[in-house]
């Protein structure tokens, strides 16, 4: 969720003055204020974690769309491999806190630095959060499936990842190409 | 008394026994006889025991009422103890009592002067207090008596000082006095100059006043010149103003047609606005489909020169079949061909594999053979060495042996001769010194014999030693050569097959290469689809919420679009009617009004 708050605040999807700092892994973080906005991420949230735990969820996608013309302009996303055995086993694996926090800082300090580089989002824009999971899963209420949303001419950025031994998150951003050199 | 009882019964009992004993011992002295000793003594020895054990009896009695006395005396002891202790008791209890009873009398008694002691120190302290009050009262009655005399001392200091003062008072007044007379006499004088001035300062006031009134007079024309001037200046800025008004007027109707002019480019300038808008995104739209177009002609052209291509593959593929010669028509056919090779090729590879193996397994036998074969070899050698060795041990014994028997003939002829010689002759000595003699030189030459024997075995030894590792040199080259023999008949046959099975291994490690670069090709192009986020639609699905921000905000949109375009049509619908000129409806009216104050300022 922290994640997502950054991604929104560093692409200006919502006012600036609609996010408030808090303190989390050691970095100062932004997160929103907006009543709606939040209790959207709470509902997406509480269901990801159900399904981390049940280890169905492959992928994590911020879609970024043009409000206008529907067209999408950028891709945020996390691929989630899940070790299965790591259920079953009984000694719980070696991994501190801290070296986790380490990782989820820099990949959060990685999204702030690869906005540089991404182009202007200069209409006004809309996000959606897909979920990729298996295909047997039972659909849950106020949920529904949806296409890919995926970006006709891209550019692809790989970016660090992270793993608490029993979960491993790859991170990446695809971005349209501008189409003016 | 008891005891004494006891005592004089073991006492009566010693003295029967001893009586008893002396008359024996007297009838046993008195019958020493040889003939009834026998019988006698036994009698005696049994009557003795009895006594004996009567004595032990009675003396482990008289032991058990001397312990018995004892105990009595020690149970008198007791009691008489026990007795004492409790009138020991008795008399504690009665001293404790009285001591109690002391105890209480005397601890009423300090308690009695307990209190008559506070009494006294209570009355001490009020004494003391009364005592401490007298003495503040005298101390403060001794103050005041001080300040008193004090003050009386200085009401007489002062006494004499103001005697002093008033007799200088009196002087004062009498000065003062004399100079009240003068200064009366200077008032007088005074009072008389200033009735004369009084008389100047009304004449000056009339003066005053009458120049103030000149004054007054003069502000007022002054303001009435004033007046008409702006009076002046006022009608002709009015002569002014009337002259533009009228020129105004002139121009008003000018004005009129411009305005209208204006109003009418207005409304053409807003309807060349949104034409041009729309004409703008209509642009806008062409430039996408444009570009979509080019796009698309993009893909087609690369697509035709794939297509060619690929037509070109297709005709070289059917040349195939005629250049090959092998009846294929279809890529079946040659997907069949190739699995088919690639079985007979599997096929022979397992029958090349076999055959390895098989080699293998015959070199490790024929290696082993041949080891064998060496071992055998020097085993033979060892044995055809012993064998030489004993035949060699033999034949030097034999030569012993015969030595041996010569020389025993020898000596055996020596002492014939000595036996001989010894019986006609006494030369004895000498002939046992000759025979020493000779027998010491026997001895040394047996010695020397068995010495060289010695060296001569063990320089045989090595003799043998070296001809056999000579022997097994020439077995292990020999072996070689055949070795030799053999590997270059079979490099013959296995050749032709060795060349073959390079060729495929050769073809194989290319066609794997390829594959290996088609592969990598293909996980790039599975690593760019899943950046861009592609999936495999038959294990994943793609879910996201309902109510999401994106839907919400193309709801917004939506709506705000409706909202614009009613907004559009109704202006449309103003503008046609005030274009028109018609009757304008009371809605519209107040609309247009609004409009016209704002376009006039």
């Amino acid at each position: 969720a922290y994640g997502i708050n950054s991604i929104l605040y560093q692409r200006g999807i919502y006012p600036p003055e609609t996010f408030t700092r808090v303190q989390k892994y050691g970095l100062t973080l932004l997160v929103t204020t907006d009543p709606e906005l939040k209790n959207y991420l709470n509902n997406v949230v509480e269901q990801m974690k159900e399904w981390l735990y049940k280890c169905i969820v492959q992928r994590l996608v911020v879609v970024i769309s043009s409000i206008e013309n529907n067209e999408v302009l950028e891709r945020w996303q996390f691929d989630i491999e899940c070790d299965k055995a790591a259920k079953d086993e009984s000694v719980p694996r070696e991994k501190s806190q801290k070296a986790i926090q380490d990782e989820i800082r820099s990949v959060i300090r990685q999204i702030t630095a690869t906005v540089t580089f991404l182009p202007l989002l200069e209409t006004a824009c809309a996000f959606d959060l897909l979920i990729y999971t298996d295909k047997d899963l039972a659909v849950p209420e106020k949920w529904e499936e949806s296409g890919p949303q995926f970006i006709a001419n891209s550019e692809e950025v790989r970016l660090r990842s992270f793993t608490t031994t029993i979960h491993k998150v790859n991170s990446m951003v695809a971005y349209k190409k501008d189409s003016f050199p | 008394m008891e005891d004494l009882e006891n005592n004089t019964t073991v006492f009566s009992t010693l003295r029967s026994l001893n009586n008893f004993i002396a008359q024996r011992v007297e009838g046993v002295s008195g019958l020493a006889t040889p003939g009834s000793s026998q019988s006698s003594l036994q009698m005696q020895y049994q009557q003795r025991v009895q006594l004996e054990e009567q004595a032990g009896q009675i003396h482990s009695k008289s032991q058990l009422l001397q312990v018995e006395r004892e105990k009595m005396q020690m149970e008198l002891s007791h009691k008489r103890a026990r007795i004492e202790l409790e009138k020991a008791a008795n008399t504690n209890a009665r001293n404790y009592e009285r001591e109690a009873d002391r105890n209480q009398e005397l601890l009423t008694r300090i308690k009695q002067y307990q209190e008559r002691e506070m009494e006294a120190e209570n009355k001490l302290k009020e004494q003391m207090e009364m005592n401490k009050s007298y003495k503040k009262s005298m101390e403060t009655m001794s103050k005041k008596l001080q300040e008193k005399e004090s003050k009386l001392a200085e009401a007489n200091e002062t006494i004499t000082v103001l005697k002093g003062k008033i007799s200088e008072l009196q002087w004062n007044i009498m000065n003062q006095e004399m100079q009240m007379t003068s200064q009366d006499s200077q008032k007088q004088e005074l009072m008389e100059q200033l009735e004369v001035q009084h008389k100047k300062w009304q004449e000056a006031s009339q003066q005053i006043q009458t120049l103030q009134a000149s004054q007054s007079l003069l502000a007022e024309y002054e303001q009435k010149i004033k007046d008409l001037e702006q009076k002046l200046s006022q009608q002709e800025h009015d002569a002014l103003i009337v002259k533009n008004m009228k020129a105004e007027l002139a121009r008003f109707p000018k004005m009129e047609r411009e305005l209208r002019q204006l109003r009418e480019e207005n409304a053409y300038f807003r309807e060349m606005k949104e034409n041009n808008g729309l004409l703008k995104e209509e642009v806008e739209g062409l430039q996408r489909k444009l570009e979509r177009y080019e796009k698309l002609q993009a893909q087609l052209v690369t697509l035709e020169l794939e297509n060619e291509k690929l037509l070109g593959k297709l005709k070289s593929w059917e040349k195939l079949d005629q250049s090959t010669g092998l009846n294929i028509r279809t890529p079946d056919d040659l997907s069949r061909q190739i699995v088919a090779l690639q079985q007979r090729e599997l096929v022979l590879k397992e029958q090349n594999s076999t055959i390895t193996n098989s080699a293998r397994i015959l070199e490790k036998a024929r290696q082993q053979l041949q080891e064998e074969i060496i071992r055998v070899q020097s085993q033979l050698l060892d044995e055809k060495k012993k064998r030489e060795q004993h035949e060699a041990l033999v034949r030097r014994l034999q030569k012993r042996v015969l030595l041996l028997t010569k020389e025993r003939d020898g000596m055996r002829a020596i002492l014939e001769s000595y036996d001989s010689e010894l019986t006609p002759s006494e030369h004895s000595p000498q002939l046992n010194r000759r025979m020493r003699e000779a027998e010491e030189m026997v001895q040394k030459l047996h010695a020397h014999n068995a010495e060289l024997e010695v060296q001569l075995s063990q320089v045989l030894e090595e003799v043998g030693n070296q001809k056999q590792r000579a022997d097994m040199l020439e077995v292990e080259m020999k072996v070689l050569k055949s070795q030799e023999c053999t590997a270059d008949q079979s490099v013959f046959v296995t050749k032709e097959e060795v060349d073959a099975l390079r060729l495929k291994i050769e073809e194989l490690e290319a066609e794997r290469s390829k594959l290996e670069g088609e592969n990598r090709a293909l996980e790039m192009k599975l690593e760019k689809l899943t950046l861009q986020g592609d999936y495999d639609p038959s294990k994943t699905k793609v879910l996201h919420f309902s109510m999401n921000p994106a839907s919400l905000a193309k709801q917004q949109r939506k709506e705000e679009q409706q909202q614009l375009q009613e907004e559009c049509e109704r202006l449309r619908e103003l503008v046609r009617v005030l274009e028109g000129g018609g009757s304008i409806p009371e809605k519209l009216e107040g609309v247009g009004g609004f409009q016209s104050p704002q376009e006039i300022a």
